[in-house]
């Protein structure tokens, strides 16, 4: 498997070239071009639910629908995938001693061979539309993060904090607690900080320029409601 | 006429130097700024019906706009609606066929129609899709980076995500085959057979409007 980055201006994207035998999993709604002799086969990341289950995450507005992509034919092929937002797509290069967690919204991709575990945060939903899961990947191998805005690499020792909407990916090797910015609740909610997530410990962090959060809500204020 | 793509390509925008008697057909509303000289003449280009045709069916503006150059050293900045990237298609008397919305403007002879997409339907939520003919040059743009692909057998493009494409590619709308993986958005897809170009936007409106939309606030049933 040979990725290559698309880093056109705003709008990146990644073409993923696949030899026979290779298998790339990615978020289903991710991919946007594809050889005729790629297969897509879909599945559901759930909490233990089926499909159900996932549909009604959907709804919530994240999908956690899988597809892994592999050639027929005895051919190669390629895929191409993109994130929904304006902006960066970046490649980390997992190491089997290190599996790294991926925010639920930047997950593009990784090698089929890799292995994917959904990691459900606590107090999900509460103020804003929180949803707090993240992919843990493990194996050795490519993975694909897509970023609304830039993407930048902090590395962390010690301790850091970091909006959850700003989080893209990090090495599992952080330990890290899911907190308010500070003070109470109510100071929380007014300062329009939503949840943040305290890194302890070494390892590398990606965070992201802006947070898809506040641009969907920032939207989402100015147009008429929806039925509920 | 000279012109020139800038800011590619992320926020393309088409600027042109016109000297008395150029003549540029744009969509409607795609003009930015201009100075010097220039007439515009807004026409349903082909009569009321063919600006009907393309307004209700294709979703391109009812109008488009003729700018012609009564002076030398005219400029004019064409923008489109989002940002993006611009191609230029030069038109040797060739068919071109454009997503909707896709069509900026264009020099020469070039003229677009809208076509009935026929039973393929579905195609880019909507059922009819442009062509364009004629010669000189043609502007097309989308959300996102544009990418082309040189078609030699089969490719497949999810729904909404192809811009233009070459009339020698035939295309059909499938569904993958398992019931299940017709409940998501990337299960509708686009497979162009033949030899030919066809190119491809990197972004979705309708992926980005779905993204935005479980922001929107929520009516009670029973509003008060």
């Amino acid at each position: 498997m040979d990725i290559t980055l698309q880093p056109n201006g705003a709008f990146h994207s990644a073409l993923v070239h696949l030899e026979p035998g290779d298998q790339f999993k990615s978020d289903s709604g991710a991919m946007f071009r594809a050889s005729s002799n790629v297969d897509n086969d879909v599945t559901t990341i759930s909490r233990g639910g089926g499909l159900l289950a996932g549909l009604k995450r959907m709804a919530g507005g994240d999908t956690f629908f899988l597809s892994t992509y592999q050639t027929t034919g005895g051919e190669g092929g390629e895929v191409g995938v993109a994130p929904t937002l304006q902006g960066h797509v970046a490649q980390v290069d997992v190491e089997s001693s290190q599996s790294w967690l991926c925010a639920g919204g930047s997950f593009l991709g990784c090698d089929g061979h890799m292995d994917l575990t959904p990691r459900f945060q606590g107090m999900k939903g509460m103020f804003s539309g929180e949803n707090l899961f993240f992919m843990e990947v493990s194996g050795a191998g490519p993975l694909l993060v897509g970023a609304y805005g830039s993407i930048r690499e902090v590395p962390v020792d010690g301790e850091l904090v970091v909006d959850t909407g700003h989080v893209v990916a990090f090495e599992s090797s952080l330990s890290y607690t899911l907190s308010k910015t500070g003070g109470s609740w109510l100071t929380s909610y007014l300062a329009g900080e939503g949840f943040v997530l305290r890194f302890k410990g070494q390892g590398r962090l990606l965070v992201q320029s802006h947070n898809p959060r506040e641009f969907g809500a920032m939207l989402g204020r100015r147009l008429p409601p929806r039925r509920g | 006429m000279q012109h020139a793509i800038e800011h590619q390509p992320s926020y393309s925008l088409l600027n042109l130097s016109m000297d008395r008697g150029d003549r540029i057909l744009t969509d409607s509303g795609a003009m930015a700024w201009m100075a010097g000289p220039l007439e515009v003449k807004t026409s349903t280009r082909g009569g009321v019906f063919q600006g009907l045709k393309r307004k209700l069916l294709a979703g391109e503006s009812f109008f488009q706009n003729e700018y012609t150059a009564a002076g030398d050293g005219c400029e004019l900045a064409l923008a489109p609606g989002s940002a993006g990237d611009l191609v230029e298609y030069p038109m040797t008397g060739q068919e071109l066929l454009l997503e909707r919305g896709a069509y900026l403007a264009s020099t020469g002879s070039v003229v677009c129609d809208s076509k009935w997409d026929g039973l393929k339907g579905l195609f880019n939520q909507g059922l009819f899709i442009l062509r364009c003919t004629g010669e000189g040059s043609l502007f097309f743009h989308a959300y996102g980076d544009i990418q082309c692909v040189d078609v030699d057998g089969e490719y497949v493009i999810d729904n909404g995500y192809a811009v233009a494409w070459e009339p020698s590619l035939q295309y059909s709308l499938t569904r993958a085959r398992k019931i299940r993986s017709f409940l998501f958005g990337d299960q509708l897809l686009l497979r162009f057979s033949g030899r030919g170009r066809v190119w491809v936007q990197s972004r979705s409106p309708q992926s980005l409007a779905n993204f935005v939309h479980p922001f929107r606030r929520v009516q009670r049933k029973n509003n008060s």
